[in-house]
């Protein structure tokens, strides 16, 4: 998977289960998602499963700081540096 | 090699049901069958061969404390040892440094170490994100104070891990410390009488200026929360495992019951206004039997498991109340007679719907899932 589909994907769900119905146009990479509010510590926990479960990744492996998942930009830099490798 | 684990505690059931009359009239922990489920190896089951531990899997683990439950009739005693297994031991696993691991899990495993966890305060329990307890960095040391309510084994507990707030309020300011119980500054107040759960002590904590060396922090600071995620999870699959144990006991004494006792020349199972009882408890059963399965297979996954955690617990523990009232009911003038424990259950039902996060929070938690 591309950055670019990572950050799509990554985009795609926090969109669908946190701003649903919302205008999300002005929703940029460096948001602040936690101060925000727009997830919860509830939100961030499912965030987690999410993401090990669509990039196959061993929940153990992340370090688990909200500051790697403050931001969209974040988020997917922690996705990318524990995906599996995947063939092009 | 599942089944296997349901019966690892029956050896010991003698031991492990002397004098429980006697111990829940007197509120006591019971000291010598904490020793018994040492031997047990039970609070072995869930942790890593290399520091001791048996190395079973979530869904293993459950099963063996749901064996647990049914064999011991010291629902306080069960509680205690499922207080133990989660508080410490499995975030520790999970978060703590290698130094950390290999200095506490071992006696933790053992049992040699009572263990306890602290989220609720005085001031509430249900939003547990918006705890005051305070520590304050000075040096290679974090200064905390304030105080903890309802902790369970804080009378008898030897290690604690605090969850208290190093950063700004809500759930991203918590982080979780590790704590000797002989440290200066820690007091852990006397056992507090209670409804249930009697054999299983639940007390205060209060922090004056207690210092905690930064090495012992578990987690990165400022993920307390998530701590508490993954020991939520564990804590309600466990201990309400050891409840289905004590359903299924329930349920089988009350159709033994029903069928043996006779009125008006008849068993009273024949009469459908208790056999309808019986089988409503027999759905309610395996209705927590079959969520508690599943759930503990998403969590072993590592998929999301928040509504299926929110239902589980909920139908679990109410299941139990009501279980415990009809079993009570009949069971007729012996339910409520002390000698035989039926009401004992009853009472040891009412704090479930409470603990681990109440009835309603858990139903917010599932409305707010489903985007209400
Ligand atoms: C036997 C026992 C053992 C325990 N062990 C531990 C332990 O080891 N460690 C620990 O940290 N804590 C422990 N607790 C504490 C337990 O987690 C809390 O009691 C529980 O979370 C509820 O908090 P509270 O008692 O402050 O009640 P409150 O939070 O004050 O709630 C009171 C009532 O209001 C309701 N309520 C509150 N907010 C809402 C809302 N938003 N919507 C609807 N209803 C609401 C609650 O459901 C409840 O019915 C234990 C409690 C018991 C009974």
């Amino acid at each position: 998977m591309s950055t670019t589909d990572i950050a799509g994907e990554i985009r795609a769900y926090v969109v669908g289960q946190f701003l649903a119905g919302e205008d999300t146009t002005d929703l940029t990479g460096d948001y602040d998602l936690i101060d925000s509010g727009v997830i919860d510590s509830l939100g961030l926990v499912r965030l987690l499963s999410h993401l090990t479960r669509a990039f196959d990744i061993a929940v153990d492996d992340i370090e688990l700081t909200p500051d790697n998942f403050r931001t969209l930009d974040s988020i997917t830099a922690v996705v990318e540096a524990h995906a599996p490798v995947r063939a092009a | 090699m599942t089944d296997d684990l349901f019966h690892l505690t029956a050896p010991w059931a003698q031991q492990l049901n002397a004098d429980t009359r006697e111990l829940d009239a007197a509120g006591a922990f019971p000291h010598d069958k904490w020793k018994v489920l040492q031997e047990t190896g039970l609070l072995r089951t869930h942790f890593a061969p290399e520091f001791g531990g048996a190395g079973h899997g979530v869904t293993a683990t459950m099963r063996a404390l749901e064996g647990l439950g049914y064999v011991c009739h010291d629902a306080g005693l069960s509680f205690s040892a499922s207080t133990q297994i989660v508080s410490v031991g499995v975030p520790l696993q999970r978060f703590g440094s290698q130094e950390l691991k290999e200095r506490h899990l071992p006696r933790i495993m053992s049992g040699e170490a009572i263990t306890a966890h602290a989220i609720t305060e005085e001031s509430g329990g249900s939003d547990a994100m918006n705890l005051a307890a305070t520590a304050r960095r000075d040096g290679d040391h974090y200064v905390v104070s304030g105080g903890k309510m309802f902790i369970t084994n804080a009378p008898v507990a030897d290690l604690f891990l605090l969850y208290v707030r190093t950063g700004k309020p809500g759930p991203f300011g918590l982080t979780t410390l590790l704590v000797e119980a002989a440290t200066p500054g820690l007091t852990a107040g006397p056992a507090m009488d209670k409804i249930g759960l009697r054999t299983s002590p639940v007390g205060t904590l209060s922090f004056d200026e207690l210092r905690v060396p930064v090495s012992q922090r578990v987690g990165q600071e400022g993920t307390g929360f998530l701590i508490l995620d993954h020991v939520m999870k564990r804590e309600v699959l466990f201990g309400f495992s050891i409840t289905l144990g004590e359903m299924t006991r329930r349920l089988e004494e009350t159709i033994a019951y029903a069928g043996k006792r006779h009125q008006f020349g008849q068993p009273i199972g024949s009469y459908q206004a208790v056999s309808h009882k019986i089988a409503d408890m027999k759905m309610r059963v395996e209705t927590a039997r079959k969520w508690l399965a599943d759930t503990g297979v998403k969590v072993e996954a590592g998929q999301d498991a928040s509504l299926d955690l929110a239902a589980t617990k909920t139908i679990v523990s109410e299941a139990n109340v009501q279980t415990a009232l009809d079993a009570v009911q009949i069971h007729g003038g012996r339910g409520v007679l002390t000698e035989h424990g039926i009401e004992r259950d009853l009472r040891n039902s009412i704090a479930g719907t409470i603990y681990s996060g109440t009835s309603e929070i858990q139903r917010n938690r599932i409305a707010t899932l489903l985007g209400l």
